[in-house]
């Protein structure tokens, strides 16, 4: 009798303390699908945008004094909608016939750019342990017991009442306005309803705006929460509000609102029971801090394996998309013998020039950086693989390195073996992770593997890394997870030249590997499969074969990869190398510079290591004047910069899904073949003969 | 002789109401066998039910006598079924030769990707010989190395037939080829299309609505109606009988006048 008084108490006030969480959820899945339902667009920049809004509000208070009011219309219903005009306008607007994916590539890297853009914009230096304060006056410490089992803080009560007013509002929107019927329409396709006189730009506006305060909204009251404003919180956040949103297949508003209370709730109560079942089940202990947070990744996955529904939601695509002219093939492809050599050439020398200076002028900071492109370049084949020639975008291509240099990492620290032996034995273990993950998600189409592969990323953060056989458990996370550098024979690799030829030997083997099912059979099937799914079976390709047979690939890669990057740093470090928002700017690296070639993840890992060095901080200028002192007083430039410029490069993608590296180099293909065209003709001074067709002379 | 194509009962219904009903057709080997009737009766359900792209609720669907109900789409390929696409299915980004390749490799089970891997991927000369051989056959042989998105919609269709001959088929499915195309392109398709089979002897079950494009090309016809096969036989017959007059016919006169 005791025991169930005791159980029934716990039940309801898990159930009352999920309530507050769980409205802000809904609010968030709210917003989400409202800008979903009207541009299509899979808004993985929710949760920036909630950031920003949440980021400003703090800073006006706490730094410039503001009152609660003044900073909450500034941050919530000023800056939030202004942002959510600005992204609809300047980038989605243009995108509204893009594919589902593309689109979703531009919310990637604009997640990446927009709260860096914020940071260094507004001067935002978010303080560890600083925690953010509510929009009540003494939000976190008066507390009322309304029901009796549990005390709700006023910032509880204020979410829960703000929550509730919004969804009033939002039905009567819907219910007694013109614009939700047009709201609707503009779905379904944003051309047809241009025709019959709807005017999509100013609907989709409307609720890009209203979305956007969502998010502001949602920022700011669940801010407190967190012990330090910071963006990977909010981007969390946005995962949250995907699988309540998935509740409602994306489409349903009440029921998105249904899935984001549910989520609230059923959080809660993993964190009031698990506890108690992991004292009778010590196997539970080391999980059961972490797989409350890990459950809205676990309830996400799960809806998109076992419930068919959300798989066949029809991917918002234009039915006229199919106008826009296809990407063109490869550049490589179509130059002309000369050009080739020319290039090869070129590339030569340019390597080998390079090489010299670093292996005679680096000093140790150099060498590592540069060591640390060549390895990231190595990982980033791995999105080549799965993004560039398989076309499915994989958002845990960092787990999947992790996976790597844990594996490393615990072999050399228990068995004592090999480190390189380990390095392999680690790529095949993240190649078989990645055959497995792929197996329940073969059959989702372009976002939704995006989604789940992201849902993967955040269950192996939250739970994966804390286990004992994996990160090392507990304390070795912090302490660093020590890993010794590997000796070939006489070679020891200690020494940092020498570890940065055997990284340049691996990454010259797989960019050979690469091209080679590039130009094979596997990736031509792939390339059909991208193409076509249909007619790819018709002609007798299996596409979950093919699909896992890329994803074990690309698992390997980064696999590889990471095991490289963990023997280098001679540690794990996991947070600062494979987290899934760091491993989130290596996609949009790779997209933004190029994720079909070599090229393309050679250019990315240089950018990753480099950029910052070379031209934020304004190396190259010191090289130019050979002289540190002359460099211009603006530098060093916030490495944020990073983050924007990289970001913001991924909004191309739609027109140049084979990325800048790419675009550039077929255009200058085309200038060097004019430019020769033209010294053939004045040389010989022959009548001049007309430019040859680029694709004559392609290789077949 | 087992004829290479055959369904028996198959039914089908979307939420409650049903698409087939109790559908039997058999295609002869060297046939040419059209499917035809009006929109909604069914056509597109039973086509998809024979190329795995439907799991029928009841009835079987064999291939030269083996069951292959169960079977997933690219088995079915493999064994022998063929097809072309009403809304045309290519590869973006690939020369219309790279079509042709990449089926013929298929075909001979050539993908592994240690042979990928160890430079042995790249197509051999008898592999692209074979796929000239086609795309000489059909006209395209100029256009091997074009680009697919620089074709016209009847071009388009020749490469997706020649595609599907690469698989070396024992049956052609083809889902309304005249689609699209004016009368002489259609005209042009279904001359190529009959000299290719007499070649080859593979048979061809033909969805269509072009009656005259049927009537033609078709030495048997099937008429489907609201799910039911409402007749068949030999294609001139069927066409006359007031029955099919009535469902399909009866429309396009009514329409003329």
């Amino acid at each position: 009798m005791v025991l169930a008084t005791a159980l029934g108490e716990d039940l309801s006030r898990a159930f009352l303390q999920g309530l507050p969480p769980g409205s802000v959820y809904a609010l968030i899945a709210i917003g989400f699908v409202l800008a979903y339902k009207t541009s299509g667009v899979f808004n993985l920049a929710f949760g920036a945008q909630a950031y920003v809004s949440a980021a400003l509000y703090f800073q006006a208070r706490l730094e410039w004094g503001w009152g609660i009011l003044p900073a909450l219309l500034v941050s919530v219903f000023i800056l939030a909608p202004v942002l959510g005009l600005i992204l609809e306008r300047l980038i989605f607007r243009h995108l509204r016939t893009s594919s589902s994916v593309a689109k979703l590539v531009v919310a990637i890297g604009l997640t990446v750019a927009i709260p860096s853009l914020f940071d260094v914009l507004v001067g935002f230096e978010p303080v560890a342990g600083q925690t953010p304060t509510g929009i009540i006056p003494g939000g976190a410490s008066v507390f009322y017991q309304p029901v009796g089992v549990y005390a709700f803080s006023r910032d509880e009560l204020m979410a829960m009442g703000v929550a509730v007013v919004v969804m009033l509002g939002l039905a009567a929107l819907f219910r007694f306005s013109g614009i939700g019927l047009q709201m609707r329409a503009v779905v379904e396709s944003p051309r047809m309803t241009e025709l019959n006189g709807i005017q999509a730009d100013r609907v989709s506006a409307f609720s890009w705006a209203l979305s956007s305060v969502f998010a502001g909204l949602a920022g700011v009251l669940i801010a407190p929460r967190f012990n330090t404003l910071a963006a990977p919180d909010f981007f969390n956040l946005v995962v949250v509000a995907i699988a309540a949103a998935a509740v409602g297949r994306l489409i349903s508003l009440p029921r998105a609102l249904a899935g984001g209370l549910g989520l609230g709730v059923f959080i809660a109560f993993a964190n009031t029971f698990l506890p108690e079942w992991a004292l009778s089940y010590p196997i539970l202990a080391p999980i059961q801090d972490n797989v409350a947070p890990a459950v809205p990744f676990l309830v996400l996955f799960a809806l998109l394996v076992l419930w068919p529904a959300v798989r066949a939601t029809k991917e918002q695509a234009d039915p006229l998309s199919g106008v826009d002219p296809p990407p063109p093939s490869l550049a490589s492809h179509e130059r002309s013998a000369g050009l080739t050599v020319a290039t090869r050439v070129f590339a030569v020398v340019f390597f080998l020039t390079v090489g010299l200076v670093v292996f005679t002028q680096a000093d140790v900071s150099w060498l590592f950086l540069v060591t640390q492109s060549v390895i990231l370049s190595t990982l980033f084949l791995s999105i080549t693989v799965i993004t560039g020639l398989a076309g499915q975008i994989s958002l845990c291509q960092g787990s999947f390195a992790a996976i790597g240099g844990f594996t490393v990492f615990q072999l050399s620290d228990r068995y004592g073996m090999s480190v390189l032996v380990a390095a392999l034995i680690g790529a095949a273990v993240a190649a078989a992770c990645a055959a497995l993950l792929s197996l329940p998600i073969r059959r989702l189409g372009g976002v939704w593997v995006a989604i789940a592969t992201l849902a993967f990323a955040f269950f192996f953060d939250a739970v994966m890394v804390k286990l004992p056989w994996v990160g090392g458990g507990g304390t070795s996370l912090l302490q660093g997870t020590r890993v010794p550098r590997p000796t070939i024979g006489p070679w020891d690799l200690g020494n940092d030249k020498a570890f940065l030829v055997l990284a340049l030997v691996v990454f010259v083997v797989a960019s050979l590997a690469v091209i080679q099912i590039r130009e094979g059979t596997t990736g031509r099937t792939l390339r059909a499969l991208r193409g076509s799914e249909l007619a790819s079976q018709s002609i007798g390709i299996s596409p979950a074969r093919s699909r896992v047979m890329a994803f074990a690939l690309s698992g390997f890669l980064a696999g590889l990869g990471g095991a490289m990057l963990t023997m280098h740093q001679e540690n794990v470090n996991y947070t600062l190398n494979f987290s899934p928002f760091a491993a989130l700017f290596w996609l949009v690296l790779v997209v933004s510079l190029g994720s079909r070639t070599v090229e393309g993840a050679a250019q990315a890992g240089a950018a990753y290591a480099l950029f910052e060095a070379i031209v934020l901080r304004g190396a190259v200028f010191g090289w130019i004047f050979r002289n540190t002192d002359r460099i211009p007083g603006i530098f060093p430039i916030s490495p944020k910069w990073r983050f924007i410029i990289f970001g913001l490069g991924t909004i191309q993608f739609a027109r140049h899904p084979e990325g800048l590296v790419e675009f550039n180099t077929r255009r200058a293909h085309r200038r060097a073949e004019a430019l020769m065209a033209r010294l053939g003709r004045s040389r010989a001074a022959s009548p001049p003969e007309p430019d040859a067709p680029v694709t004559e002379e392609s290789v077949p | 002789m087992t004829p290479i194509l055959e369904t028996r009962g198959i039914s089908k219904s979307y939420a409650g109401i049903g698409a087939l009903r109790d559908v039997a057709v058999q295609v002869g080997e060297g046939e040419r066998v059209g499917l035809i009737g009006p929109n909604g009766a069914g056509k597109t359900t039973l086509f998809n039910c024979i190329l795995g792209l439907l799991a029928p609720d009841a009835g079987s669907v064999r291939l030269a006598g083996d069951d292959i109900t169960s079977l997933p789409v690219h088995l079915r390929a493999r064994r022998g079924i063929g097809r072309s696409f009403q809304r045309i299915e290519l590869f973006t980004e690939s020369t219309v030769r790279e079509h042709l390749l990449i089926a013929e490799r298929v075909r001979r089970g050539n993908g592994s990707l240690w042979k990928d891997l160890l430079g042995r991927g790249r197509p051999k000369a008898d592999e692209l010989q074979a796929c000239d051989a086609v795309l000489e056959r059909l006209g395209l042989g100029e256009l091997a190395d074009e680009p697919i998105e620089q074709l016209s919609l009847g071009q388009g269709r020749l490469v997706e037939v020649g595609r599907a001959l690469m698989t070396h088929p024992r049956i052609l499915l083809l889902d309304e080829p005249s689609s699209g195309l004016d009368r002489q392109e259609t005209a042009d398709l279904a001359a190529t299309l009959r000299d290719l089979q007499g070649e080859q002897g593979f048979a061809i079950l033909l969805v269509e609505h072009d009656v005259e494009f049927v009537a033609a090309f078709t030495q048997r016809c099937y008429v489907l109606d609201f799910g039911t096969l409402i007749a068949d036989g030999p294609t001139a017959e069927v066409l006359e009988r007031a029955i099919v007059r009535e469902s399909y016919l009866g429309s396009v006169k009514r329409d003329d006048l």
